[in-house]
């Protein structure tokens, strides 16, 4: 009602002068004014409720919530600020669920009282949270697994801190104390790009590092191509730390392990690596794995060239082994450079233009040989390569042949010129004569 | 309209004498003459064979050589440009899905497809140079002076629509570099003060489109080319009536038969077609890929004839509407050359006028190099 009142108190000064200059033509001033106020009326409220002093309307039927972090606040601001944010504040965990002590004083001798256990000692951590998320009870409802406790204490953190050493990651350092975030939230430090900043921290972190004789794997991560993966393409499915190293049950792979950890994803590489010399089964000693040729944390992409150079590496005194690489990496070149050759052709015969949907369907064909044969390398076996550099060569050279086939056709155009040309002559002969004989006649 | 004489000894009863019965085909042929094959007026009360038989004997100034020869290539090389854009739209659709698609298989997949689309670009481009070096020796030659305004005009609307009808033919292929070209082009367009919304309104909106290609596709085939054949009729309208360019001094002109003179017209487009036909297997031009609204290729530059504006403004940002004000005021002033150059018609003027003339060519083809050179920011 307030809002319908506004506009006519607003409106009555105008009124009373609109009067004064009104005669029986316009209507009644009063008329006037209460006319524009029913025209104003939504704009007005709309203002009025716009208006930073009046008082939003409470939703009606939802009581006012006391906060989760209770009167704790009060005194702890920093805390409740992260805390009113966290995923456990949504799930009504208050702060006494792990500090103990009563959230409903302000008096802190009533606040830290009974129960009150301050701040959880580092070693503590786990079990603290291990007594709710431990509990299938309590997180069936959330569909959340409840082997992260006894996962960690599978894990070099958790077997650490067994020993005595609270100089490792906790349930805190990676998900944080206050400020829990689900790991689909990008916020939380959990969430796929996060991981290797929150693993980083400490792995990162040198002066934490250099003593225990660890590099920093975060740098030498950052490097490799799986984390340009994740961060230049924006592959959310790219590999972080915890894909080859678990989530709670974090350790480095076994030696041994190294090929099934890697295979998860390059499985065509894996089986023909099981299959080859360097695999144990085959050979029946240990051999190299994956990271003796491209490292553990600053793997490259795929670079065939390794071929000729990484056999060197453990074989540099056995010729003949050295000799087989730059064989395999010699045909794998031979026979890239002709399919490139063959789409460089198809590029021209484009520009003619000369129908090359089927080229470049083969040409797609070729290079899926092509790809084939690099984790086929992995066999360290020239046969098993040559399968498919082989039919990689054959389409390439196919391919050139049509196309130079087809352009050649187009040379042919230009000899027709020449017979086109001595018609044209003719005709131009002809017809000076015609027109010379013709002035004679004149 | 006389009565046909069947007692004519030299008349021989066949088709022609049966439509002479029915039509007055001298009325039908003096209309072509209209279009520069003949510049004498014909009776049309008389039979067609007598008229032309008197007309093949009739002696005319040679116009087939020389620098005259410029203006009849204007003619024969248009209808050339006809014949082969008709046989191109038989198979051409003028929307942006089907635009590239369609060109391609004319190009591509037709038989002789390949052989219209490079004859009718070469001529395209051999067109323009021809209306332009015309217009340059129409200023050598001072041919802009009284009486021939009307005929310096006409050429410069020819040269105006040769370029547009250029400009628009470009965009219906559709490939890569021509939708590209075509939206700077616009932008300079519509970025004009008034004519600029005016235009937009008229060739369907600012953005490059199915509405601007469809309208693009109308103007190259109807209404520039409709315009074009006015203005070949205008220029020997013109010629008609105000006498050929005159030969050099103390020269006499050179008369010859009108039936020679027909021979030599047609030796010429033998010999026009020859050339054409050996552009476009020796040299042909580049079919680029299809145009992605989304993606601009690098190395987009505009028609050679734009080469030394683009130059200018690529050195020097201006805004749109100025440029696009520049190019205006540069096509009008050429335009009114007659009123600003008249001269006292003295050979010392006359020198001074084709220095000037020198002088701003040199620069423009400077310019033009280096819009050819230029890296595009």
């Amino acid at each position: 009602m307030t809002t319908t009142r506004r506009p006519s108190a607003l409106w009555r000064p105008g009124a009373g002068r609109g009067g004064a200059v009104a005669s029986g033509l316009v209507p009644p001033p009063a008329l006037t004014a209460l006319a524009l106020a029913l025209l104003l009326l939504p704009a007005l409220a709309a203002l009025a409720l716009a208006q930073p002093g009046n008082p939003t309307p409470a939703v009606s039927g939802s009581a006012p919530k006391s906060p989760a972090s209770g009167r704790c606040g009060v005194c702890h601001p920093a805390e409740r600020v992260q805390f009113e944010k966290s995923q456990h504040a949504e799930e009504d965990v208050r702060c006494t669920s792990c500090h103990g002590g009563d959230d409903r004083s302000l008096e802190v001798a009533i606040a830290h009282g009974a129960g009150f256990k301050g701040r959880p000692a580092r070693k503590d951590i786990p079990a603290l949270c291990a007594s709710c998320h431990s509990s299938e009870s309590r997180m069936r409802a959330y569909n959340l697994p409840v082997d992260q406790f006894a996962l960690y204490q599978t894990s070099g953190h958790g077997r650490r801190l067994a020993r005595g050493d609270t100089r490792v990651a906790v349930c805190s350092d990676c998900h944080g104390a206050h400020d829990i975030l689900p790991p689909k939230d990008p916020a939380s430090r959990t969430f796929i790009p996060n991981i290797p900043k929150t693993c980083g921290a400490c792995h990162g972190d040198s002066a934490l590092m250099g003593p225990r004789g660890r590099p920093d794997v975060l740098r030498q991560y950052l490097g490799s191509v799986h984390a340009r993966e994740l961060y230049d393409r924006s592959n959310l499915r790219a590999p972080t730390c915890v894909s080859c190293h678990g989530v709670h049950g974090a350790a480095p792979p076994t030696i041994g392990d190294v090929d099934k950890v890697c295979g998860q994803c390059h499985t065509a590489e894996r089986r023909y690596f099981m299959a080859g010399a360097h695999h144990p089964a085959t050979n029946g000693k240990r051999g190299p794995e994956c990271a003796s040729c491209h490292e553990a944390h600053t793997v490259e992409a795929a670079q065939p060239d390794r071929l000729a150079s990484s056999c060197g590496q453990c074989h540099a005194k056995d010729p003949k082994t050295l000799a087989l690489g730059r064989r395999i990496w010699t045909d794998y070149r031979s026979a890239a450079d002709e399919v490139e050759k063959a789409a460089a052709l198809t590029a021209q015969a484009e520009a003619v233009p000369l129908q090359t949907d089927d080229y470049r369907a083969r040409i797609e064909e070729a290079r899926t040989y092509l790809r084939e044969a690099l984790p086929a390398a992995h066999a360290v076996e020239e046969d098993v390569v040559a399968a498919f550099t082989t039919r990689a060569r054959s389409v390439g050279h196919e391919v050139q042949s049509e196309i130079y086939g087809k352009l050649g056709h187009l040379r042919q155009r230009k000899f027709v010129l020449i017979l086109f040309w001595f018609y044209l002559l003719l005709t131009l002969f002809v017809l000076k004569r015609y027109r010379d004989q013709g002035a004679r006649k004149a | 309209m006389s009565a046909p004489r069947p007692q004519d000894p030299n008349a021989r009863a066949g088709w022609v004498d049966w439509l002479e019965r029915r039509i007055n085909l001298s009325e039908i042929f003096s209309f072509l003459t209209h279009f520069g094959f003949v510049i004498t007026p014909v009776d049309t009360s008389r039979p067609v064979r007598e008229v032309m038989r008197e007309l093949a004997e009739t002696p005319v100034p040679k116009y087939a050589s020389g620098p005259r020869v410029l203006g009849l290539l204007t003619a024969i090389l248009f209808a050339l440009e006809a014949v082969t854009g008709v046989l191109l739209a038989y198979y051409y659709k003028p929307t942006p899905e089907a635009a590239f698609e369609s060109t391609r298989t004319i190009v591509r997949d037709l038989p002789a497809g390949w052989f219209l689309h490079q004859m009718h670009a070469w001529g395209a481009w051999l067109l323009a140079a021809v209306v332009v070096i015309r217009l340059l020796r129409l200023f050598w030659d001072g041919l802009y002076r009284a009486p021939r305004e009307l005929l310096w005009w006409t050429a410069v609307a020819m040269v105006w629509l040769v370029l547009q009808l250029d400009f628009t033919g470009r965009l219906l292929t559709w490939d890569a570099h021509s939708y590209w070209a075509t939206v700077r082009g616009m932008e300079v367009v519509f970025a004009l003060p008034i004519a600029g919304p005016i235009l937009a309104f008229l060739l369907g909106g600012r953005v490059v489109n199915d509405d601007v290609l469809i309208r693009f596709y109308a103007l190259h085939v109807m209404v520039l080319p409709t315009l074009y054949a006015a203005c070949v009729y205008f220029t020997f309208a013109t010629l008609r009536r105000v006498g050929l360019s005159p030969t050099p001094e103390g020269r006499p002109e050179a008369t010859t038969t009108f039936r020679s003179h027909l021979y030599t017209m047609l030796m010429l487009t033998v010999g026009l077609f020859g050339v054409l036909v050996t552009l476009a297997t020796v040299v042909p031009f580049r079919f680029l890929s299809a145009a992605d609204p989304y993606v601009t290729p690098g190395g987009v530059r505009p028609p050679w004839y734009m080469l030394a504006p683009y130059a200018v403004f690529q050195w020097l940002p201006v805004p749109h509407w100025i440029s696009g004000l520049v190019l205006l005021a540069l096509a009008f002033g050429v335009l009114l050359l007659p009123l600003f150059l008249r001269g006292d018609g003295s050979p010392a003027s006359r020198r001074r006028i084709r220095l000037a003339g020198v002088v701003v060519l040199a620069v423009w083809i400077a310019m033009s190099a280096a819009g050819a050179l230029l890296e595009r920011r």
